[in-house]
């Protein structure tokens, strides 16, 4: 295993900047489920060293933001070196190397090699590639199209009148009226 | 024995197979409605000889009208329930009962024919969703004959943390399962047309893949040895288009849910068994649970909408029905298939919960209103229709003929005759048998030959749990014929019901608001009318009162029906599926409960805990993208979503509305980057939302996909 060397002195940034991009920069790799530690703090250095030039160039970012686009320029390099034979978009490519990573339990057996460009092993290369997922198997397209149902003389008739009666409101209410006339004066006669 | 295996029999069948001859169906029917016909007839004619002593006035006249419909669908249910006793007693078994079509050596053969396990779902709780899945996975594994099954979860959700909960769920549940090729995963982007729709778009996407089709409901759960056995009914009968079983409720906790679920299990295979007797091959497909063949469901079940707008109009709701008339249209049997173990579904948990299923269905059903002369259909499909429309509409008739028997009482005319006093005390009697004498026989039944539970304590306790289910059942009658009542009404003036998921369990307890909000009317109602009748007579008030009684306590009714107080611990309303639990839901139960003792994070990162991984987690969002299909990003559309992304990062997910979320789920640049823009920001740029997310979210489970499922990895000889 490769040494861990702390050596890490930012030309520009605070301290506290950097202990906070420090930070940012565990929580994400732990987002990855590597639970080696040791890896995981070789990661982190090599990436805030690498932040650490990118910020001399631009202050006007955050060291903690330079640390994730960092973090995502070595994903991006390490993956594009694994899936270089298909034709992916960035957003496609990192989508597809993660998931890959995950799939081929990289984070359980290969924690190390995770981001190591250099000495990838063959057969995680070889598991992510086939890892590859789609939502749902070949497709059989075939034509489901509705049948007219000949819903008959009836309801030709009834559906006249609703929209006879839908496009007269006058007419709605003077059926409507009538109807409630009738009951009213009926129990009128009844109880009167 | 024939070494062919199931699959490659089909051609040495008559293809008519499994539609019963014309003749047994013609005489079963002319038995059954005969009776039925008698039975209403005696009804309307002593009902006519008590009103018409002194002549019929126009409000005798309507109670007789309302009362002939009301009176059939009473005789339908009676002579349903005791031809279901007799055929489940009489020595020999149905000729036309679907199992017989399979003999020993038939489950011997493997299957090979294709079949596509279903599962639409809208919303539902992702953890009951995919646990209930696994469940029947396994069971079917157990069974040696899965290797042509193929499972669909077919997602409509539209709210963004649930679909990503489904995506990575899928991800995790095939992983765990080692069923990757097995298991598919698809979200519509449109939900035209809801669970019909959803259904048509797997059908015309895969459905040419497959011979059959098992459509499943979010809270389904089937065994695989029923499974199987559907599959080689189907291939034994080339004739049938649909076999649908019968599911039988399960996993209720609250007081309504388990006394429906035991009412269900008690008097539901002779009601089954009874209905088969006179359906024959015009049976109904009640939307899940049951097998379809593919080829002829796609050339002619797909659904027409029907004229003007909803409520009448529209997109058909009930589908199921129209489905299996069309298919029966086609020249296929639609089947029942007795069957008390491997068929399971939920219920509403809470009267408030079962009466939003029935407004949705009732205006499902009021819609075949339409359809019942259309031209071309099967004389016992439009039957099954005017049975559909009048479960809801006789409760309408009902409350009328509660209203004219109000209004008789106010102007009451002698009855003197001895004839008429006569006719009344025999409609009476006649009426009393009707309504109580399938249960009394039922449970006669149950006491004789212990068809639920062997042992004799069991037995009287479910004689006791019959009493109490009725008294329950006689309270909620009353209120439920106020709301169908009200349904049918809304219907008809053109309020329509929206697409809502339904719940299955309830947290908290009694939520007493929405009761009071929901029932405040009815026990209004309740009082008023009970006022009136005191005004009408004391006779006439002691004569209705046990339904003013229920419609006055409806709130304290619904609440103690909502209550998880429902009789356990003393052995009430016990089912089989409670006291032994079969395979396959034992399996479910137990990962439930693992997840239960999981530790949540705090509400609001629970609430939205697909969205906070997809955006955080790096594998969820990679899978998240890699299931999105890529399409172009126009110039306008991306300064929106780059404003609401900011939005999002800045303000927290409580600041978008579902519409804006869902719309940058959709995007592939804009949900990779919203992951790096959220980890790249300082503290201070961040919403709290998402400054807690990433000092909590590693903390919620040890893989990123396995928050909502339990961690039952597949053991390589694993049998269940």
């Amino acid at each position: 295993m490769e040494a861990v060397n702390i050596q890490f002195a930012p030309a520009t940034g605070t301290e506290e900047e950097w202990n906070e991009a420090y930070a940012r920069l565990a929580d994400y790799f732990r987002s990855y489920q590597l639970h080696n530690r040791i890896r995981r703090t070789q990661l982190i250095l090599e990436t805030l060293r690498n932040a650490a030039k990118a910020h001399a160039q631009d202050p006007t970012r955050t060291p903690t933001a330079h640390s994730i686009e960092q973090a995502r320029l070595m994903l991006r390099e390490w993956l594009g070196s694994i899936y270089s034979d298909l034709n992916l978009s960035e957003a496609q490519l990192e989508a597809t190397g993660r998931l890959g990573f995950h799939l081929a339990g990289g984070p359980s057996r290969w924690p190390q090699f995770f981001l190591d460009e250099k000495n990838m092993p063959d057969d995680m290369a070889e598991a992510m590639r086939s890892a590859i997922r789609t939502s749902g198997p070949g497709m059989q397209v075939s034509k489901m199209t509705p049948r007219d149902i000949d819903l008959g003389m009836f309801t030709d008739v009834a559906d006249d009148t609703f929209d006879r009666l839908g496009r007269h409101p006058i007419l709605r209410y003077s059926v409507l009226i009538i109807i409630v006339g009738s009951v009213l004066g009926y129990l009128y006669s009844l109880f009167g | 024995m024939s070494a062919a295996p199931i699959g490659s029999q089909t051609a040495n069948i008559a293809m008519t197979a499994g539609m019963p001859p014309k003749h047994v169906s013609r005489t079963r029917r002319a038995t059954f409605f005969s009776l039925v016909g008698l039975g209403t007839i005696v009804g309307a004619w002593l009902s006519y000889i008590f009103l018409s002593e002194n002549g019929m006035r126009i409000s005798e006249w309507a109670l007789l009208f309302v009362f002939i419909p009301l009176y059939y669908q009473l005789n339908v249910g009676f002579w349903t329930a005791l031809f279901g006793v007799w055929l489940m007693n009489r020595p020999k078994p149905d000729p036309l009962n679907l199992w017989l079509s399979l003999s020993a050596d038939d489950y011997e053969q493997p299957i090979t024919a294709s079949t596509a396990i279903i599962m639409p779902v809208f919303n539902e709780d992702v953890t009951r969703v995919y646990e209930g899945l696994r469940s029947i996975y396994l069971s079917l594994e157990a069974t040696g004959q899965s290797k042509h099954f193929d499972f669909f979860i077919l997602s409509d959700s539209d709210k963004a943390s649930q679909w990503i909960e489904e995506e990575t769920a899928w991800l995790e549940l095939c992983r765990q399962l080692k069923a990757f090729g097995r298991i598919f995963y698809r979200r519509r982007r449109k939900q035209i047309n809801r669970k019909s729709g959803n259904v048509s778009d797997f059908c015309r996407r895969w459905g040419k893949r497959y011979r059959y089709m098992v459509v499943l409901d979010a809270d389904s759960l089937m065994s695989g040895a029923l499974l199987t056995s559907m599959v080689r009914i189907m291939e034994k009968n080339p004739g049938i288009g649909i076999v649908q079983t019968f599911p039988k409720q399960i996993a209720a906790d609250t007081l309504l849910g388990r006394v429906m679920q035991f009412a269900q299990a008690l008097y539901g295979p002779p009601f089954m068994a009874g209905l088969d007797y006179w359906q024959c091959g015009e049976a109904n497909f009640w939307g899940h649970n049951a097998i379809l063949r593919l080829a002829p469901f796609i050339e002619h079940c797909a659904l027409p909408p029907l004229p003007e707008n909803a409520p009448f109009g529209g997109h058909i709701l009930s589908h199921d029905f129209v489905e299996a008339a069309l298919m029966r249209k086609a020249g296929y049997a639609v089947r029942l298939l007795p069957t008390t173990r491997g068929s399971y579904e939920e219920g509403p948990p809470t009267l408030v919960d079962m009466l939003k299923r029935d407004r949705r269905w009732c205006q499902g059903n009021i819609q075949h209103f339409w359809l019942l002369f259309a031209k071309g259909w099967h004389p016992m499909s439009r039957i099954n229709f005017l049975h559909g429309i009048l479960s809801y509409v006789s409760s309408l008739l009902w409350f009328l003929f509660l209203v004219l028997a109000t209004l008789l009482a106010a102007t009451p005319t002698p009855h003197v005759q001895p004839q008429a006093i006569l006719a009344e005390h025999i409609l009476l009697g006649v009426t009393a048998m009707l309504i109580f004498l399938p249960k009394t026989v039922i449970l006669l039944d149950e006491v004789i030959t212990g068809r639920m539970f062997k042992p004799l304590r069991l037995r009287f306790l479910t004689a006791f749990s019959s009493l109490m289910d009725t008294v329950v059942f006689t309270l909620m009658a009353p209120v439920l014929m106020i709301f169908h009542s009200r349904f049918v009404v809304y219907t008809v003036i053109g309020k329509s019901v929206s697409w809502v998921t339904q719940r299955r369990k309830i947290d908290g307890g009694v939520n007493w608001s929405e009761i009071i909000f929901t029932f405040l009317s009815v026990t209004l109602l309740g009082i008023a009318w009970a006022v009136i009748g005191w005004y009408v007579s004391t006779k006439f008030l002691i004569w209705i009162s046990p339904i003013l009684f229920s419609l006055a306590i409806s709130i304290l009714m619904a609440a103690m029906v909502s209550s998880s107080r429902s009789g356990r611990r003393l052995g009430l309303f016990l089912t089989p599926e409670e006291h032994e639990p079969p395979t396959v839901l034992k399996t479910m139960q137990q990962n439930l409960e693992e997840i239960k003792d999981r530790i949540p994070l705090s509400p609001e990162l629970e609430r939205h805990y697909g969205l906070m991984q997809v955006c955080l987690d790096p594998y969820v969002n990679g899978l998240h993208v890699s299931l999105l299909r890529r399409r172009r990003t126009i110039g306008v559309s991306d300064t929106y979503l780059k404003e609401i992304s900011h939005r999002l990062i800045t303000q927290g997910p409580q600041s978008l509305n579902a519409q804006e979320l869902k719309a940058l789920m959709h995007d592939t640049d804009i949900v990779t980057n919203l992951h790096y823009r959220i980890w790249s920001a300082a503290d201070h740029e961040l919403a709290p939302f998402w400054a807690t997310a990433i000092r909590q979210y590693n903390l919620a489970s040890t893989s990123p996909f396995a928050h909502t499922l339990a961690k039952q990895e597949l053991e390589p000889a694993a049998t269940l």
